[in-house]
């Protein structure tokens, strides 16, 4: 009751005074908006450590589902919110990096226009095929694929999706920027007709590709970061395979409105960080393949700094891709 | 039913205006599609472009139309009925409102606070209730309250979905 | 033999003992409880109540969710999870009866007889024969998944794009059978369906159809939105205009459940609707839509009075129903023995693993037996729970349809609106839905159907994306819907159904070409 009657005042107090007092920060829950469709990895990751981060922050964080546009309908809607700290987004790679290149009408701007919080995970992209594909190895497979683009099919979950982005990358550094694209409507449908052989290779996230791999129903020809990961330990990284400049992580992040609070700036940060330290929520990251950020990346100009890291690195592959 | 069986049918006149009404309806609508999609690439059949299907369907829906129109002029069929702007106004403007006020809106001179749960509910309960001939005040005031709060205990709490109640009053 | 010893400890996982130990007893002493049948039935509950409400789906449900199952083991998180799934389906139907608005792309062959028996005062049996045609579907649903699961999933490989387009061209003949009146204004109807579906972002270009710039469109037009709209609003406007015809409703009132004579005439129809059903649910890309709509077209060719249809007939809503809860159950074969989800709610079933540690796979039976094997029974429990808590409601539901109009639409429209709401958290769907209300009203006032139109809003979008695809691996040769053995005979099959659908008419007297 007491709780009750002393967060009743709180409101009050703020709505009379019109404005977040920062000492109090946060006084009322805190909408995080996911530019997704609940269950995929960008949702699961925000639920996991905005669980924790609502203990730190002694207010509830709930996300909210706005997806659209390839989840810049979701972005534009968190930052175009009030900058009070009550609004913040989860992006990943596609929303806060590739956007700018992807979409010419984009109504945000990722690099001057929003407040990085940090990051807060990193899944690493595997590049994969069908398992009757002939090229034995990834060396094999470039050689193929340069000297007969037209006889290979690619997947993809639709433009402006990591699977879409990842592989234009690969493509763009390939030289082969028009090899055939089969979109699909999710990873899960495009996952389905790689097993079934009906498509030659695809580049995703480890979570919705592992099992399939260990499986043995489709191949991995490398992981597309510095190190192998745990959880395929037999899968060679680009560098080991013969493709370096192939270096790739659809890392999910938090953002907010340019120019909230600086009490709540420090707030969100903190409450990231420790959500990163907890060792419970260290292990469901790490369940998914999640690499956990370094201490660097989990503050704001980290974020900031590999967000035009690799929207720079993108961007040539971006531009030349067939839209 | 080809044209030259319809056209020898004994004088031209409309015997079903419903027909008519409703082919030129599927006309008009495969116009507006057809001018909506004017820019949209066909493509090839090798990379079929995003203007193929819009086009092919809204082509087949005009050719649809003029068929039912045709058909109007040679079939005997029902008579357009009337038409009650009452529920029209009262039940979608009720709705309308509702998208209005539960999160608020911007549209150039326009502005709506975000009013949430507790002025959106009994306001669409109010405005739709308007539109049934019997409708009594004091019942659907009553009503309205109770709907609302009805609703917000099952949506926002037994299901646990982000609705906005009153974030001008209570701040959720 | 093995069939026994896994569902043996799939019933052990189920009926498993947890000793609850409550914070506020400090450890005095703890509780045996059945943890995982409790929490199926909590499933069910909630999944029959979501399913019941207009707009709020399963996928928001199962979402909002998901971080109260942190707490929970993966096996008692996954079965209160697929009870929400399965029960939603279950409760969708009530709507559907009810008050004729769809909650899923599935109830909406249910709406077209289903309400006609309520506005005869037959809503009981309506309700009653869809609970009990569900309840044995499922029930044979999930011994299919026991059994046959591990096979079946070779018919999911063998469905490339090519096979997915000639199956939807065949679900698009299906259609012009729903119709009730006009066959010339059923293609109108299934063709407005398909125009509508291509509006949105294009998927592969990124370019926007169709959309007059509008943001909110980008993602095209959402199904709640599109159902709602045409039927919910739709309604509300066509009842308010005949006063006479909804009292009728209220004040006739029949029979609560179904006599022997409905049972009669129900079985065969549960029976080949639960076939039609649990075969479509096996294929991933959602091909479960299909099974509601395909066995009312069985039913209503092979029915001896096809003229009944769409006036109440009961085979109607036993067939549709059945197929629609075998298919939602037999959609669990990929996702347990693939590891790839065929819809978006098991997309979020993948979500609720992943966050569990278990990631899909196709070692899920082998890795995690409890698991998989505790997931089936549970499913044949749930069904069995979902028919205890629905038959008693079936009173409750009829009483609601004695409130007095005036206060009932309001209702409605306060559910629907906050529903709408709820599926994307967008307040623009709400104003879209009136619109589309307006439209629906529209095309009641042409003597349009709105059903087919439905049916080619959905299948149109995997059509043109299956289209998009066969076509880039063919590298443009339309023979590939030829040559491939299981497009040509699907094919084969969707000339054959319309054929018969306009053979007869063509005999028929001039006047009449355009009737059925």
């Amino acid at each position: 009751m007491k709780k009750l009657a002393l967060g009743l005042a709180a409101a009050m107090s703020l709505a009379f005074a019109g404005g977040a007092n920062a000492q109090a920060y946060p006084t009322k829950p805190v909408t995080m908006i996911v530019p997704f469709a609940a269950g995929g990895p960008t949702d699961i990751i925000a639920r996991i450590v905005g669980d924790h981060m609502s203990k730190t922050l002694g207010q509830q964080i709930v996300i909210e589902n706005v997806a659209g546009a390839g989840g810049t309908t979701g972005i534009t809607r968190a930052l175009t919110a009030a900058p009070d700290g009550y609004t913040i987004a989860m992006g990943h790679l596609g929303t806060f990096s590739a956007a700018p290149a992807t979409y010419p009408g984009l109504k945000y701007d990722p690099f001057a226009g929003m407040q990085a919080i940090g990051l807060a995970g990193g899944t690493p992209i595997l590049i994969v095929a069908r398992k009757t594909l002939e090229a034995p190895d990834l060396k094999a497979f470039v050689a193929a694929v340069k000297a007969n683009p037209d006889k290979f099919n690619e997947a993809h979950a639709g433009l402006g999706s990591v699977s879409w982005t990842t592989c234009t990358l690969l493509k763009g550094q390939l030289g082969v920027p028009k090899l055939n694209a089969v979109a699909y409507r999710g990873t899960g449908p495009a996952l389905n007709d790689l097993v079934s052989g009906q498509i030659d290779f695809m580049c995703d996230q480890i979570v919705s590709v592992a099992e399939q791999v260990k499986a043995g129903t489709i191949k991995a020809y490398a992981i597309a970061s510095e190190k192998r990961s745990p959880a395929l330990p037999n899968v060679p990284t680009t560098t080991e395979a013969g493709l370096p400049d192939y270096q790739i992580e659809a890392w999910n992040g938090i953002a907010a409105p340019k120019g909230i609070p600086k009490e709540a700036v420090d707030k969100l940060v903190d409450a990231l960080n420790k959500a990163l330290n907890d060792e419970g929520t260290q292990k469901r990251l790490l369940d998914l393949g999640t690499v956990i950020p370094t201490a660097a990346e989990r503050t704001p100009d980290g974020f900031a700094a590999l967000i035009k890291r690799d929207a720079a690195k993108l961007d040539p592959a971006l531009k030349a891709a067939p839209k | 039913m080809s044209l030259n069986q319809i056209e020898r049918a004994q004088g031209l006149r409309i015997r079903s205006s419903q027909d008519m009404a409703a082919g030129l309806f599927m006309i008009l609508l495969a116009g507006l599609a057809l001018v909506l999609s004017s820019d949209l690439p066909l493509g090839t059949l090798r990379q079929i472009g995003p203007g193929m299907l819009p086009k092919s369907f809204a082509v087949i829906c005009a050719a649809l139309g003029l068929m039912l129109c045709l058909a109007s002029l040679r079939f005997n069929g029902e008579k357009l009925a009337g038409w009650s702007w009452r529920g029209v106004i009262f039940v979608l403007g009720g709705a309308i409102l509702f998208g209005l006020t539960i999160r608020g809106f911007d549209l150039g001179p326009i502005k709506v606070p975000q009013l949430g749960l507790v002025v959106s509910g009994p306001l669409v309960v109010l405005v739709a209730g308007c539109a049934a001939e019997d409708v009594k005040w004091k019942e659907l005031i009553i009503f309205a309250v109770v709907m609302t709060t009805f609703c917000a205990l099952l949506f926002k709490y037994a299901l646990s979905l982000p609705i906005p109640l009153a974030p001008w009053l209570l701040g959720i | 033999m093995d069939v026994f010893a896994n569902l043996g400890l799939g019933f052990a996982t189920v009926w498993k003992i947890v000793w609850w130990a409550p914070g506020f007893l400090q450890g005095a002493f703890a509780i045996p409880l059945p943890m995982n049948i409790l929490l199926c039935f909590v499933g069910c509950l909630v999944g029959t109540l979501i399913g019941v409400l207009p707009g709020v789906g399963p996928i928001a449900t199962i979402a909002m969710l998901l971080p109260i199952t942190f707490g929970l083991d993966p096996v008692g998180a996954l079965i209160m999870l697929a009870g929400i799934y399965y029960g939603a389906q279950y409760g969708g139907s009530t709507t559907a009866i009810l008050v004729n608005i769809p909650g899923e792309a599935t109830s909406v062959v249910t709406t077209l007889d289903g309400h006609q028996m309520a506005k005869q005062g037959r809503a009981g049996v309506a309700l009653g024969t869809a609970a009990l045609g569900s309840f044995f579907a499922g029930c044979v649903a999930t011994v299919v998944i026991a059994a046959l699961g591990a096979p079946l999933t070779k018919l999911a490989l063998l469905f490339g794009p090519a096979e997915y387009f000639s199956l939807m061209v065949m679900g698009l003949c299906f259609a012009v059978v729903l119709a009730r009146g006009s066959i010339l204004k059923a293609f109108c109807m299934i063709m407005l369906g398909l125009l509508l579906s291509t509006v949105g972002t294009d998927l592969e270009t990124g370019q926007e159809r169709m959309t007059f710039g509008f943001a909110p469109l980008a993602d095209g037009i959402d199904f709640a939105v599109l159902a709602m709209g045409v039927f919910g609003f739709a309604e509300v406007l066509r009842n308010l205009e005949n006063p006479e015809a909804r009292d009728v409703v209220r004040t006739k009132i029949g029979r609560l459940l179904p006599d022997w004579s409905d049972i009669k005439q129900s079985i065969n129809p549960v029976l080949r609707g639960t076939t039609i059903g649990a075969i479509l649910g096996i294929l991933p890309g959602n091909g479960a839509v299909l099974g509601p709509f395909a066995s009312y077209t069985v039913e209503k060719k092979i029915a001896k009075d096809p003229s009944r249809f769409g006036k109440g007939a009961i085979e109607g809503v036993a067939g549709p129903e059945s197929a629609n809860n075998a298919g939602a159950q037999t959609a669990f074969i990929p996702l347990l023995t693939l590891g790839i989800p065929p819809n978006a709610v098991m997309a979020l079933m993948v979500g609720a693993m992943t966050i569990h540690g278990i990631i899909p796979g196709p070692q899920v039976m082998t890795k995690n037996p409890d698991l998989f094997w505790g997931l089936i029974v549970s499913m044949w429990i749930g069904n069995l729970m979902l028919l205890v808590i629905n038959l008693p409601l079936i009173g409750l539901w009829v009483k609601l349809l004695q409130v007095p109009y005036r206060l009932m639409f309001p209702a409605i429209l306060i559910f629907c609106c906050i529903g709408i709401y709820s599926v994307n958290n967008q307040p623009v769907d709400v104003a879209f839905t009136a619109m589309f209300g307006l439209f629906g009203y529209i095309l009641i006032k042409l003597g349009f159907e709105p059903a087919p139109m439905l049916l080619g809003f959905v299948l149109g979008k995997l059509m043109e994306e299956k289209l998009r695809q066969a076509l880039i691996i063919s590298r443009g040769s339309f023979w590939t819907f030829v040559e491939r053995p299981i497009s040509a005979g699907l094919l084969l099959v969707a000339v054959a159904v319309l054929a018969i659908a306009l053979l007869p008419s063509i005999n028929k007297k001039r006047d009449e070409v355009f009737t059925e």
